[in-house]
Parts: C-alpha cells; structure tokens; sequence
C-alpha cells in the first residue's frame, strides 16, 4: 500500500510539475510577437488549437479584421511545442487568397510575410495545420512602421 | 497512511487546479452583478457578435499615422486622468478605460513614456473597477515606462492588456462592456485624428478620418445587440451625430491584381485594389466639430 501511495504521489508530483512548465499560448503570444521583427507593432494575436481532419477536410480558425488602406500589416505563425501539425497563415480579400505562408504549390515557406494594404476593408486570416494534423499555434498581425 | 496519502493527493489536485498565469484566474468573476441578465438581451449569436468586434481597427494605426505625417506632440490632445475617481459606474468606467487606452497608445507611439504614468495608474484603477484587472500588470507596465529599457516590451504589454481585457469581457457575458470600451477607444482616436486634421490638412489623414465611416458601422451593429440597456441606448444617440455626417461620405473602389515583391529578405504582397474616400472640406469641417463635441459630452462626469 505504502509503495501505490508512493508511485501515486510521484506520478501526480511530476504530471504537476510538467503542467506547470507546459508552454501556455499566451507565452507563446510573447514569443512570436518578439519574433515579428524590429519595425512592428504587435497588433492582435490569434490562437488556435484545432483537432485534426474531418473526413478528409482540414479544420480551420477563421478570424475576420479591418485592414486600413496605406498601411503595411505583417502576418506571421509560431507553432507550440506540443503542435504535431505546422501551421499556415493565409490571408483572404472576401473570398479571394491574397497570400499564403506555406506556398500550396512549392510548400515554399514565407512566415513572416508583408501586405501593403490600399483598400480599408474587412480581410479573413484563416489558420490550418498542413496534412489536416491536429495542431496548436499563434498567429500574430503586426503593424509595420514606415519610417 | 490513506488518509494521508488521500490528503496529499487533494493538496497536489488543487495546486496543480490553481496554477494559472496571470489572466486565467477568475475569482472576480463571483462579484460581477451585471453580467447574467444580459445573455438573454442579445439578438445576434455570439459568433456574430465575435466576428464584428474583431473588425474594429486598433488605435495604434491611427497614433502611428498621426506621427509618420510629422504632427508633434501634444498633450493638450488627451483627457485629463485627474478625475478617474469620479467615474463609479461599469459603464463610465468601460468607456474612459477605452478613451484612456487610445490615449496610452497615442504616448506609446510618441515613446512619451514618463507622461504614461498617470495614464498607466488611472487605467490600473478603473481595470479594477470593471474587473479586469487581473490583466493590468500595473507594476511591470510602470517599471517598463519609467525604465525606458525597452520602449517595445511596453508598447506590446500596452496592446495586449486591452486585448485581453476585451476577449475576457466577451467571453464572460459582459460584452456590453467590451462594447463600451471599444467605442471609448474609436471615438478617442478619432478625436485625435479630427484634431490633428484641424491643423494639418494632409491626404493621408483626411483619408483615414473618412475610411472611419466603415468602422462606425461596425461599431454600430456591436452596440445595437446591447440596445437595451439604457445608456448603451443613449450612447448610440450620441453617437448618431457623427453617423449623420458621415453617412455623406463616400467611399469607391478601384479593381487591380496584387503584385509580389522581396523588400529587406521578406516577402511584401502590394494590393493594387484600392479604396478612394471621397470627402468635401465642408464634410471634413462638420465631422471635426462633432466629433470633439461629442467626445466632450461623453467624458463629462
């Protein structure tokens, strides 16, 4: 009996110890914010955490944004530690792809990349995990500064 | 030995149960009297709702512009702090954390960090009010502005201390709050952005004022699904005199494909569609006056 209480106080002291060191998105918030470059302004963060594909279809956070025209946005993704899927940022005008982090067709990857926006409206930015895998992450918009 | 070993247990569950970063904690969620009587007031889904806040452009934009065209500094821009005491409502008190949070980014932009201070305090003050204020880290925002250590670590704490305390407002059904706060930083930025545009009659500004029409309207629809309550009811009447004014401003759009450059080793994508404001000086002229009337009348105690 002494040795289960034992293992039982051992087991839950380390699961208590690991969850107390386990990254939390909004550290993960700090660290891809410092990430995004000395030009810019952290503006908005978006976390995610999605299971993986339904019947083949990848799940996807979609979040809706004003943009303002004459500005340069900077988008960029971090994955968590614990994420099995990479994650990609994709940047929507209404239905429309106006870019991509992970390039669909090379799988080239631009995370940070730049708009230069010239029409104030409402933009999507959706996150998804490559492969439909399950995943957790961060996406940050940034303000990049002109001077 | 099993009680023991039984107590022990319990005493990890709970450490490991209350363990939290900042912000995660929600022991002032008990002492929130006017939150539950409102989830039954909404009209549009909570999806909805979420999909509208987030489309309410950030102050930061608006200071950053003000600055790039070369306006200096001014103090005589902000609302006074020496009266936060007086504002005792949850909705006095949402909507001048809103006015004071558009004015901390306004000092941020201008790195004007020793004036922050009195910002920094009164907003502390009123994210307590509200109960918020698990997610104003009052000292390290203080020690970072008096420091001057690192002028982005406090800007980045700026911005996302607001942003938590908006998300955590909408998740905890008091999203009227939000509401109000939000509109308290819109107006403000517009009000530094009218006043600026008083002595500097840039494009670029007068554009961005205009472009504000889209901005309002989304501020609308966040307010009318919290109509009825009184002063958010009121607010919108107050606010309806900007909406007048700008419901004469037009906005087109010129089509054009986007165009990838490399700028720096980063990809830039330019949008070559483009949205053109159409605003008569006249037009302009009535938008400054009511927006300075209106901001004043919404920060009278």
């Amino acid at each position: 009996m002494a040795r289960i209480a034992t293992l039982l106080f051992i087991g839950l002291f380390l699961g208590t110890i690991g969850s107390l060191s386990a990254q939390s998105p909004a550290e993960m918030v700090d660290i891809c914010a410092n990430q995004a470059g000395e030009n810019a302004t952290y503006l908005k963060d978006f976390q995610v955490k999605l299971g993986v594909a339904v019947e083949g279809r990848p799940q996807v956070a979609r979040y809706p944004l004003v943009l303002s025209s004459n500005n340069i946005y900077r988008f960029s993704v971090c994955d968590m530690e614990s994420s099995e899927g990479k994650a990609v940022i994709k940047l929507y005008d209404n239905n429309r792809l106006i870019f991509s982090s992970i390039s669909a067709k090379t799988k080239e990857e631009f995370n940070p990349f730049n708009f230069m926006c010239r029409k104030t409206g409402i933009y999507h930015v959706f996150i998804s995990f490559l492969d439909g895998k399950p995943g957790e992450a961060v996406g940050i918009l940034s303000y990049v500064s002109k001077k | 030995m099993i009680r023991k070993t039984l107590l022990l247990i319990l005493s990890l569950a709970l450490l490991a149960g209350c363990q939290s970063k900042k912000g995660k904690w929600s022991g002032t969620d008990l002492d929130v009297p006017d939150s539950l009587e409102l989830a039954a007031d909404i009209q549009i889904s909570e999806e909805a709702l979420e999909e509208i806040v987030q489309n309410v452009s950030s102050p930061i934009e608006m200071a950053a512009l003000i600055k790039e065209i070369g306006t200096p500094f001014s103090i005589d821009y902000l609302a006074t702090t020496d009266y936060v005491d007086k504002y005792n409502t949850s909705f006095q008190m949402a909507y001048i954390l809103g006015v004071f949070g558009a004015d901390l980014g306004y000092l941020n932009i201008y790195d004007k960090n020793t004036q922050m201070v009195d910002h920094l305090s009164s907003i502390n003050r009123l994210a307590d009010g509200i109960k918020v204020g698990q997610f104003f880290d009052f000292n390290t925002l203080k020690r970072l502005a008096t420091s001057r250590e690192n002028i982005d670590s406090l800007m980045y704490m700026s911005v996302s201390t607001f942003n938590n305390m908006d998300s955590y407002l909408r998740s905890n059904q008091r999203g009227h709050l939000s509401a109000v706060m939000i509109t308290g930083i819109w107006v403000e930025g517009m009000y530094l952005a009218t006043q600026v545009a008083m002595e500097n009659d840039d494009p670029a500004l007068s554009d961005r004022i205009g472009e504000q029409k889209l901005n309002m309207n989304n501020l609308f629809l966040i307010l009318n699904a919290y109509e009825s309550q009184t002063q958010v009811q009121e607010l919108i009447e107050v606010l309806s005199k900007i909406k007048v004014e700008f419901d004469q401003v037009q906005i087109t759009y010129k089509m054009g494909d986007p165009e990838t450059v490399e700028q720096d080793g980063m990809i830039m994508i330019v949008q070559n569609e483009k949205s053109i404001v159409h605003i008569t000086d006249e037009q302009m002229k009535s938008i400054i006056r009511i927006t300075e009337e209106v901001r004043n009348q919404l920060i009278e105690i």
